[in-house]
């Protein structure tokens, strides 16, 4: 009796993997038919597969290092060492979260597992949205790879600036809400107790640690990795079926060349590590204000991002996080070709 | 039977999947650099990140796998949906059912450009012309102060064919993609060839183009035409991108 009103309650896994399974391997093989008999879907389909799959191998690593740092972070960082170190003000906060990509150097796919972790961990609003904007930029690859394909000089300068600018304005403005609460989803809230039962038997080796670590980690990869991939695929369709020189023939003028880079930023969703050498592609098409907003623009917010802020904050506020950067680049952008006379 | 031990098995049932679908990407990464399809999807100057997610998927595959068997340790307290592998799944789904392919000019959607990608360096003016690539002519050629300067010039170049229904029975173009990261910011770009064996080879064929250069109008602008003395069928190159 008593196993009956078990299985009836929850299902046996087992069974429903199977199923899963079965039905997964029965709708691709039906999908692969349909597409090898008609030729030029098949064809679509396996450029479609390339593009995915490319922005998919180029962005997971960087994932996976950012889910290995958040994990990390969940097992070695205290709630109190956060705590000791935040500094008071609102901006300062937020001035402190761009500094605390330094810190924790992840790009735009690894950051939002860390952002989260950070959160529940107590971290200040300002300060994460900050540290969520800026922390792709504020890395030592990313300024390496900008230093490599453009050497020093305005546009690593004005990069490094407007990110900054634009991430501590960002973080004030959402700021100010006050409730966190109100604005993250209730899995990336501060947790009001720590969540301290990983070892319920003998103490915390440093060996369980980092075995600890590493599954909080394959946990996020897999949360925040819906995402990415997700993103990968909405990107890949986009550039599959909308032609680019389509939109390169709209890139002119001191704004609209900014808007469609930065549109360009969104679409590609390209990591910020990399970024630097698709601007290059770009530097004789279009104007050094575009050039930078891309730049600027682009770690913060593209398709993949933002379908992962989805897994963090609410919908209104993923909006802001969206809308905000973009606006402020784009007004940056026009200002830098204004005052070179574009 | 308890509740407690059925809440256990389906958190095993989980970490089993997520170790099974981490060590499918470790090897899916590994195949694709053994086998060098690496080099259809990103520029092999960022190969070192296919090494890093190889080994990062291994480590937290073992991770997992080893709190799969030792039932007393640790246990992730979240649950995974299955939803969430699922989707986690798709790229390798993806990957055992679509054969891996460089893009091709099955991708070209709305004509090749005629103009470089990139920066102009000098490299490309000072290349022995029969070095030259696709990129390097059409970045001299850009440079140049006359577009006749380089009439005569010989050259060998290969890439894919590329045919318009604007263009004569006896032209067409010769392309490739030119790869800055990834395929995301994969741009086709090509040179037109005049040949009289040009309608011997289907659109997308992979050829080797030697002849000679002359500037001439194509489709309203200067391009560096080739005049071919002979087009012949090759295989793919390793490499199916020009990196700017």
């Amino acid at each position: 009796m008593r196993i009956d009103h078990l299985k009836t309650a929850s299902p046996l896994p087992l069974k429903r993997v199977i199923f899963v399974l079965l039905a997964a391997s029965v709708l691709s093989a039906a999908i692969y038919q349909a597409l090898r008999a008609g030729d030029d879907l098949y064809l679509t389909a396996s450029v479609f597969a390339t593009r995915f799959l490319g922005i998919f191998i180029e962005a997971v690593p960087f994932l996976l290092m950012g889910s290995l740092t958040s994990g990390l972070i969940e097992t070695f960082v205290k709630t109190d060492d956060i705590l000791r170190f935040l500094p008071r003000s609102r901006l300062g906060a937020a001035l402190g979260g761009t500094a605390l990509g330094l810190i924790f150097p992840v790009c735009e796919c690894g950051v939002v597992p860390v952002t989260r972790r950070l959160f529940r961990k107590g971290l200040p609003l300002s300060m994460g949205v900050a540290f969520l904007l800026a922390a792709p930029f504020m890395n030592p690859i990313v300024f390496a790879s900008t230093y490599i394909a453009f050497g020093f000089g305005g546009v690593l300068i004005g990069r490094a600036l407007l990110t900054v600018l634009v991430a501590v304005i960002v973080a004030t403005v959402i700021g100010t809400f006050a409730d966190p609460r109100e604005v993250l989803k209730p899995t990336s809230a501060k947790a009001d107790e720590e969540t301290c039962h990983h070892h319920p038997h003998g103490g915390p080796s440093l060996r369980a640690k980092l075995f600890s670590a590493m599954q909080i980690g394959a946990d996020d990869f897999f949360e925040m990795g819906r995402f990415l991939i997700l993103g990968s695929a909405l990107a890949a369709l986009l550039q599959t079926f909308v032609p680019q020189d389509s939109l390169l023939a709209l890139g002119a003028g001191p704004v609209m060349s900014v808007l469609f880079m930065q549109i360009l930023a969104f679409l590609l969703s390209v990591c910020s590590t990399v970024d630097s050498f698709l601007a290059l592609a770009f530097v004789n098409t279009f104007s050094t204000g575009a050039i930078i907003s891309f730049l600027s623009f682009g770690p913060m917010v593209d398709i993949k991002s933002t379908l992962m802020f989805t897994g963090v904050f609410r919908r209104k506020i993923v909006l802001y996080l969206v809308l905000l950067p973009f606006v402020l680049n784009l007004l940056a952008g026009v200002l830098i070709n204004v005052a070179l006379g574009y | 039977m308890s509740a407690e031990h059925q809440h256990h098995s389906q958190i095993d049932e989980a970490t089993w999947a997520k170790s099974l679908i981490l060590f499918g990407m470790g090897i899916y990464l590994a195949v694709l650099i053994f086998t060098g399809n690496l080099a259809n999807y990103i520029n092999l100057r960022f190969a070192w990140l296919a090494y890093v997610g190889t080994a990062l998927f291994f480590l937290l595959a073992l991770a997992n796998l080893y709190a799969c068997l030792s039932p007393r340790r640790a246990h992730s307290h979240h649950h995974i949906g299955w939803d969430s592998l699922l989707i986690v799944a798709f790229p390798l789904l993806l990957a055992l059912l679509i054969p891996s392919r460089s893009l091709g000019v099955e991708a070209v959607s709305g004509g090749i450009g005629l103009s470089p990608v990139g920066v102009e360096g000098v490299a490309s003016l000072n290349r022995n012309p029969l070095d030259r690539n696709i990129l390097d002519w059409l970045r001299a050629f850009n440079r140049a102060s006359t577009p006749a300067a380089f009439n005569g010039q010989p050259v060998d170049v290969s890439g894919f064919v590329y045919r318009e229904p604007r263009m004569g029975a006896d032209e067409f173009m010769v392309s490739r993609f030119t790869m800055s990261c990834c395929v995301a910011d994969a741009y086709p770009i090509g040179m037109p060839v005049r040949s009289g064996a040009a309608s011997d080879f289907a659109p997308g064929a992979w050829v080797r183009v030697r002849g000679e250069v002359l500037a001439d109008l194509f489709g309203g602008e200067f391009a560096p035409i080739v005049l071919a003395d002979a087009v012949d069928s090759i295989e793919e190159p390793a490499q199916p991108y020009l990196y700017p």
